[in-house]
């Protein structure tokens, strides 16, 4: 009874997506991350608590936001309407009061039951295959909140997957096993110095969650995103490639290549612009990742 | 060059034709024949002594004839199975005949035409019946001169298949084989009954008219699993000619008219699968070839829908997602189970609304034995207009006054659609049991193969048919509810304004009410959200239109059910209705079909059709459509395909009536990006991540469209 009363951070609950596991999906984003991964395209999940996004390009001048603001973070100067971030305590009363939803609330804490409520709601659609995905930020950065998530979840019948990092307790893997029934598990960069130099963290544990994971008979697809002149090389490839050869869990290997619209939600979180065109792969040398992986026995979605 | 076929999908169309072949369909496609049908535009009939004196049927059947005699022929080189609509004036939907510069007679569309009994029986059957009528002497008068105009038709059909046998004879030495037998004796095998079924349809469409084709693998399925079995024929023999009449039903087009996004084109729709009288499901091998074929050829101009079932077979499910997945939204989907229930609601029996096919849109019929029309009125216009008097009456004291006055006012629309309709009736003072139809245009070619105008000896538009059907169609249904809950909520819940105050705003077209008008289209959540208070004042019009139509039914020969359709009138529509109370200007393109009011729907396609489901939606007997568009990003690869495949289970399993999916294209997005405030809510997902792409500054949108053109997402 404890864990339903339990409030998560969630970002967006997303109907329709197909591409989150098996079937046609739910994803939950969750807010929260213990990564900064440079090319990050969802910023906005950093934060375990509630951020404002403001749209310049959506705000009519209205000033309600003015009226509601306690701490004076609104004003209006020379008839343009400036947020000032510093001081904001994020309650959210100038969204409220926004009509034109130029100021928005990210992140809204919910119950497990809400967001199952939510999910099921699309249940006609999911066929045996589909269900829920949790996603983020990380999951695992709020694991009681995740687990409850996925328990709950299964007692529906439904099916689960995880999108995650791995970054972890690995305490949690047993329990995660016995109620997620498909992991979309991203490895960002085999090489440890160039992992730590761009996610924060060294990808030690990472792996070494992944490894205790085979114990537990899971099902995993590695994710991996791919930079032009960050971790396209034999190092990360050859890398992946033997964690999926060494552990019968990975079931196959996903490639994705990086894009830089993060810094769209960057702008509206009022962040500096991070990313970088130069990162961006061409199709071919999507291809030629995609073969050296074939080529080593890997099976590439 | 090799051809290729446009696809939104990421993948390319497979190819299982011959280059050749494709080709042919490359240039059908490219409008060829339908360049060359607008050069022999009609036949004349100047030299007939005497015309204008003749009664109309004595005209109509002597153009009939001039078509059959003198309209230019076409033999493809490709071409399987012979026969060919060469007139252009017979796309303008007239009878290609003149007098004197001017044409005859309009023609006929909005059904389907019985073959099976061509099939069968050949044309000597119906020569055969209409002897026999015409033996009997109590025939008299109109309707004899009807029965005879029949058979003026019957030897027209022979006048132009005895031209073709003389063209095929030395080059086509197959077709001459097939053309010997059909469509004047029945068919024996697979190419022979494709051939009929060709050569009666283009007869039909060469005089102007636009029937659909029906149920074709009911109609083929048998003689190919006999021709596969004795080994007759291969798969991909069979495949070859049934492309040869996909490929020469495309000759209509022209190299000036826009490609086709799944619109109704020439009315020559196709319904694919389903279960037969007897209940038993009927998918075949020619329900998969004809899928193989607009797969891979991209033929829009068949529009296809598919019945589909709990007992759907689950390699049917996938064939048709995987066709829809290359977007064009050519193949559609009917719920056989809510479709077969609305008729037998309505009055057919089990066993006749088993074999429901179209009109050549959506609107569902007993094909072959349907007189049908419908008329298609704004609703909202009425809710402006009529009820709250051009936004100046505001003396409604709840939300219940205000919708039973809609109500009022909804059913007077519909007495007026009824009123109409009883004027084709004569002998009105005596009872309705004795009223007659009225004289009307000849439409004997038609009136052939439409059951029982032969034994009624009366013509399809005056009482031949066993169903006359008008099917009043409610417009923009869902831009009136969203209408009534922005009232309900603001005025009467919220009162965050006046009834009067908010009417102020829509005659100013919200003029300096900029924040009220951001609230009324923000703060709620309308219908196609899959939200449940908006979606049950739906459900509840919905229910009150039907019991509209149906206490107004019986009160002529013709039957009165609901259905609902805007097809593209919410264009022509938006210049008299007026600023709306969900935050609309004056002018804004509204909702089409069934689907949401466009900007109003955030939650994507299964909350759409969700919300489109909670109504009882076999009260639209003859049917509403749900329009979805969807990103081809998230149809990438397999999991694109079950991606489909779910939103179609969702779709059966909720009790949706006819569903049409469309892939978005880069051109979408780039007006979207022109007018992001009707784009508001169009959200692009990628991986993981997902933002709403007018937030997305022109940079970004620019990456996004490019990515999407190139399917590389």
């Amino acid at each position: 009874m404890e864990q339903i009363q339990r409030k998560i951070m969630v970002t967006k609950i997303q109907k329709f997506c197909t591409h989150d596991g098996p079937g046609v999906r739910t994803t939950v984003f969750m807010k929260g991350c213990p990564l900064r991964c440079r090319w990050c395209h969802n910023p906005e999940t950093h934060q375990a608590h509630r951020e404002i996004y403001y749209n310049d390009r959506l705000c009519i001048g209205c000033g309600a936001c003015i009226e509601q603001c306690r701490v004076d973070c609104h004003k209006t100067e020379n008839g343009r309407h400036i947020y000032e971030r510093s001081g904001c305590l994020s309650c959210g009363s100038c969204a409220a009061s926004c009509p034109g939803g130029a100021l928005e609330c990210c992140g809204e804490e919910k119950n497990v039951e809400e967001i199952i409520g939510e999910v099921l709601k699309d249940k006609a659609f999911y066929g045996s295959k589909g269900g829920i995905t949790i996603s983020g930020g990380e999951p695992m950065a709020d694991p009681q909140g995740a687990v409850a998530i996925m328990q709950a979840a299964k007692r529906a019948g439904l099916s689960t997957a995880l999108e995650t990092c791995g970054y972890f307790d690995a305490k949690w893997i047993p329990v995660l096993a016995d109620c997620t029934d498909h992991f979309l598990w991203d490895i960002k960069d085999c090489h440890d110095p160039r992992h730590i130099k761009n996610t924060g963290v060294s990808n030690r544990r990472i792996l070494e969650n992944l490894t205790l994971l085979e114990q537990y008979g899971a099902e995993v697809t590695l994710r991996c995103i791919m930079l032009r002149g960050v971790n396209m090389d034999e190092y990360n490839l050859g890398g992946i490639a033997s964690l999926f050869l060494r552990l019968n869990c990975c079931k196959e290997v996903e490639l994705l290549p990086y894009h830089p619209f993060g810094d769209s939600k960057r702008k509206l979180l009022g962040l500096e612009e991070a990313q970088r065109q130069e990162w961006i792969p061409g199709g071919e040398e999507m291809e030629v990742a995609k073969q050296f992986l074939k080529a080593c026995g890997v099976r590439v979605k | 060059m090799k051809t290729t076929f446009m696809t939104a999908a990421d993948t390319a169309r497979p190819i299982r034709l011959n280059e050749n072949i494709r080709q042919w369909a490359w240039d059908s496609l490219h409008g060829k024949y339908g360049d060359e049908a607008m050069a022999n535009f009609s036949v004349s009939v100047d030299n007939v002594a005497g015309f204008e004196t003749l009664s109309e049927t004595k005209k109509y059947d002597i153009a009939i004839r001039r078509i059959a005699e003198e309209a230019p022929l076409r033999i493809c080189k490709e071409e399987l199975v012979s026969g060919a609509a060469t007139l252009g004036e017979a796309i303008h939907h007239v009878v290609p005949a003149d007098y004197k510069g001017k044409g005859i007679c309009s023609s006929v569309s909005h059904l389907t035409i019985a073959y099976e009994r061509v099939l069968k029986y050949g044309l000597k059957d119906y020569e055969e019946r209409i002897r026999k009528q015409l033996e009997n002497r109590e025939i008299q008068g109109r309707n004899r001169e009807f029965l005879e105009s029949l058979q003026n038709v019957v030897e027209s059909i022979k006048i132009w298949h005895s031209r073709y046998l003389e063209a095929v004879r030395k080059v086509k030495p197959e077709i001459y084989t097939n053309l010997m037998q059909v469509p004047l004796a029945p068919a024996r095998n697979f190419h022979e009954a494709v051939q009929a079924v060709w050569f009666i349809f283009s007869f039909v469409r060469l005089c102007g008219n636009w029937p659909g084709i029906g149920r074709i693998d009911a109609l083929l399925g048998d003689y190919l699993k006999k021709d596969l079995e004795s080994g007759a024929l291969t798969l991909d023999r069979a495949r070859e000619i049934l492309a040869s009449l996909f490929i020469k039903g495309c000759e209509w087009i022209q190299s000036d008219t826009p490609a086709g996004s799944g619109d109704a084109q020439h009315y020559q729709n196709i319904v694919l699968a389903g279960i037969d009288e007897d209940g038993k499901e009927i998918t075949n091998e020619v329900t998969y070839l004809v899928l193989d074929i607009v797969e891979e050829l991209g033929i829009s101009d068949f529009p296809i829908t598919v019945r589909l079932s709990s007992g759907t077979p689950e390699k049917l499910l996938r064939r048709v997602a995987e066709v829809m997945k290359h977007g064009g939204g050519v193949v559609a989907v009917y719920n056989e189970e809510v479709i077969l229930k609305a008729m037998t609601d309505y009055g057919y029996s089990l066993k006749e609304a088993r074999n429901f096919a179209n009109d050549g849109c959506w609107e569902v019929q007993v094909p072959g034995k349907t007189n049908f029309s419908y008329h298609p009125f704004d609703s909202l216009r009425i809710l402006h207009k009529e009820v709250l008097k051009d936004n100046t009456n505001s003396s409604f004291e709840s939300f219940e006054e205000l919708y039973q006055a809609y109500l009022l006012a909804l059913r007077e629309q519909t007495g007026r659609i009824l009123e109409y309709e009883q004027q084709k009736f004569d002998n009105r003072n005596a009872p309705v049991s004795e009223w007659r139809w009225k004289e009307s245009l000849p439409c004997s070619v038609v009136s052939l193969f439409e059951e029982d105008c032969i034994g009624r000896a009366a013509s399809y538009y005056e009482g031949g048919a066993i169903y006359n059907v008008r099917s009043p169609h409610i417009g923009g249904a869902p831009d009136t509810v969203n209408s009534l809950y922005a009232i309900k909520k603001m005025v009467f819940e919220d009162k965050i304004v006046t009834l009067e105050e908010l009417l102020a705003c829509l005659r100013s077209n919200w003029e300096n009410r900029e924040a009220l008008r951001l609230i009324a289209k923000n703060r709620y959540t309308y219908y196609g959200n899959d939200n449940d208070e908006v979606d049950e004042l739906m459900a509840r019009l919905v229910n009150d239109f039907a019991a509209i139509c149906k206490e107004l039914d019986g009160r002529c020969h013709i039957n009165f059910p609901a259905g609902a359709s805007t097809f593209g009138r919410q264009i022509e529509w938006r210049e008299g209705r007026s600023a709306t109370a969900f935050g609309a200007k004056k002018g804004e393109i509204l909702s089409s079909n069934s689907s949401a009011t466009p900007g109003t729907d955030n939650e994507g396609a299964t909350a759409l059709i969700k919300s489109y489901c909670k109504s009882d939606l076999s009260r639209m007997t003859t049917g509403c459509a749900l329009d979805l568009k969807i990103l081809p990003q998230v149809l990438r690869g397999e999991d694109g395909v079950e991606g489909l495949m779910g939103l179609m289970r969702g779709f059966l399993a909720l009790g949706g009536f006819f569903m049409q999916i469309d892939t978005m294209d880069a051109a979408t997005l780039l007006e979207a990006q022109k007018n992001p405030e009707k784009y508001k809510t169009l959200s692009v997902r990628i991986s993981g991540w997902n933002a709403r792409f007018v937030t997305l500054n022109e940079e970004w949108q620019n990456m996004i469209i490019e990515r999407t053109s190139q399917g590389a997402i």
